[in-house]
């Protein structure tokens, strides 16, 4: 354990080492809140309209653009944890320290995870102030719709990060993980479409849809934990699977 | 090809009346790429105390050789042990007991010296207290106090290769596999290196690669030569220079032909081939002989009989150089030494 903390501390000092944590923060920051007051949600068959527009005390815009804006945001804020480790040969010095490629993975997980709640906190509970003193906030929603936002995000960032770790270079990972989170977000559009069978099928695999259900709407569900705590393990046994695989290359 | 003892390697001690386990034990490694196989049945063992010369030309198969030792890659075939442990089994133990200087030493430019080894320190497993006491040590080990607040990505190329060592040493391990130390750093840092090496080798197994030859005579006491991912030469140099040809190096006033003809029928010579010519008719000889004195003595009276005025007569020593090109020539054409 103390070797992945060990990763884990370096991982997460080196993520604020760079301009990018916080130039991607204040971004996401600003969109957020932009969509949120004046934007609304016009994706779906039902569209929201912005907190002018609507005049509800509510985050539910806010939610509902989080599974979009995070499969752009974490491929960000992952596409260097494998890939430049590879691009600058460091991988070859960490992995000939006595540690297993399970810490390392878990120690770059929690590290790119703690950061993308970090993130989407800093993006959610400023607007939740502010609508709270315009309104009658249900904070229990909120409290409710911010884990469930976490849990996606540890999603995300497993997936990020298996891609991360197929490229050695940092803009084809962000651009690969790009297209594989945001495939999940489009294939929820596309259930309408799909025969009922296939179309359940789809819905149940994409991680949007345990969020935006659930926790989004102020429902905590132990099923949807569940479904990111599998999405979560597989991310890190690919993760682990892609790099120890590398070293039989 | 297995690790040959010679009068010059440190012999490993016995205990108990058995031999000790080597610290560093190869046996059968094999590692393709695709379809290109890098490295083909190579085993060798480096014993407690030995600071063994790892040489062979580009694309020989070195470094992908380190690789496997070091359990960054795993061999298609055969088995690594490093201080008794089986790297497939035992990973993490044998991973431990040894420290590591990739080639173009890959650090995190964006950590602090002091930060980077204090990490290597944690991954590594030292306490706290521990991991205090190392980095004390490997900085006066490698002259890096000033520096212990830089950031790795501003500092020099030679100072970059001293962080690169304090990490392998930062631990204290038993084995280090350094993969060519000096390359790209200016002489007097080579010199500093090399003589860090040396003193280190008082108390450490090192397996040493190295393109500069002449650091490899001067640090080691053995050389394993690699080429066509083969292990072509295993021994002290002394060891590899014996039984090759001798060479006289012969500057004399003759016509060439008439010479080089002469110089062939000698009774000891091998081959004759012209090496120079300079002017006012003076001519460069190499001589392959098998006994240089009796050679020597022949020649010069054949000089006198022809008044061909003898400038020069020496022996070429077989250097490293010589041994590495002999080697490597012959391991291209699959030929072991």
């Amino acid at each position: 354990m103390s070797r992945t903390l060990a990763i884990f501390k370096r991982e997460w000092v080196a993520a604020f080492d760079s301009p990018v944590a916080y130039v991607t923060i204040g971004l996401f920051v600003l969109v957020q809140a932009g969509l949120f007051f004046f934007m609304g949600y016009p994706i779906g068959p039902v569209p929201l309209p912005s907190l002018w527009a609507g005049g509800q005390a509510s985050l539910i815009v806010l939610f509902t653009w989080l599974p979009l804006l995070l499969a752009f945001l974490v491929p960000a804020l992952t596409m260097g944890t494998w890939s430049e480790e590879r691009s600058t040969g460091t991988e070859e010095l960490l992995l000939t320290h006595p540690v297993h490629i399970r810490e390392v993975v878990l120690g770059k997980f929690l590290a790119s995870w703690l950061l993308v709640c970090l993130l989407v906190t800093l993006s959610i509970l400023p607007v939740a102030w502010t609508v709270s003193g315009l309104g009658h906030l249900d904070w229990s929603t909120v409290w409710c719709g911010l884990a469930g936002a976490f849990l996606l995000g540890a999603g995300y960032v497993a997936l990020a990060q298996v891609v991360s770790a197929l490229s050695s270079h940092q803009l084809l990972a962000f651009l690969m993980g790009a297209l594989v989170l945001g495939m999940l977000w489009v294939l929820r559009l596309l259930v309408d479409v799909l025969p009922v069978q296939l179309a359940a099928l789809v819905d149940y695999a994409c991680p949007s849809t345990h969020f935006l259900d659930s926790a989004a709407r102020g429902v905590l569900d132990l099923r949807d934990a569940v479904y990111f705590a599998l999405l979560v393990a597989l991310g890190l046994i690919l993760n682990a699977l892609v790099v120890e695989g590398r070293r039989w290359r | 090809m297995s690790s040959a003892s010679t009068a010059d390697t440190v012999e490993p001690t016995a205990a108990l009346g058995a031999p000790e386990q080597p610290m560093i034990r190869a046996a059968g490694l094999v590692k393709h790429y695709g379809s290109v196989r890098a490295v083909q049945d190579v085993s060798l063992e480096v014993g407690r105390g030995e600071i063994v010369g790892f040489l062979g030309p580009n694309g020989a198969g070195k470094s992908t050789t380190m690789r496997m030792l070091t359990g960054y890659l795993h061999p298609d075939a055969g088995e690594v042990q490093i201080a008794g442990h089986p790297m497939e089994s035992e990973g993490r133990q044998a991973r431990a007991a040894l420290g590591y200087l990739p080639e173009s030493t890959p650090l995190y430019s964006d950590m602090r010296v002091d930060r980077y080894l204090q990490f290597v320190g944690e991954l590594r497993g030292l306490s706290r207290r521990a991991r205090a006491d190392a980095l004390e040590r490997v900085f006066e080990a490698t002259d890096l106090a000033g520096y212990t607040q830089r950031k790795i990505g501003t500092l020099s190329k030679g100072y970059r290769q001293r962080v690169g060592l304090a990490q392998a040493l930062i631990s204290d391990p038993e084995v280090l596999i350094l993969d060519e130390p000096t390359s790209g750093l200016d002489p007097a840092e080579i010199v500093r290196v090399r003589d860090r090496i040396v003193a280190l080798a008082e108390t450490k197994t090192i397996l040493l690669s190295t393109h500069v030859l002449p650091e490899v005579e001067e640090v080691c006491r053995r050389v394993i030569i690699l080429a066509g991912g083969r292990i072509v030469a295993d021994g002290s140099l002394l060891d590899l220079s014996a039984g090759r040809e001798e060479c006289l190096l012969v500057t004399l006033v003759a016509p060439e032909a008439q010479a080089q003809v002469a110089c062939s029928e000698i009774q000891g010579v091998m081959t004759c081939s012209v090496s120079g010519r300079g002017n006012n008719g003076r001519l460069r000889l190499q001589l392959e002989v098998s006994e240089r004195f009796d050679v020597a003595e022949r020649l010069s009276a054949l000089a006198h009989d022809r008044c061909w005025p003898l400038l020069e007569l020496r022996h070429d020593v077989p250097t490293l150089e010589r041994v590495f090109l002999d080697c490597t020539r012959a391991g291209a054409r699959g030929e072991g030494i």
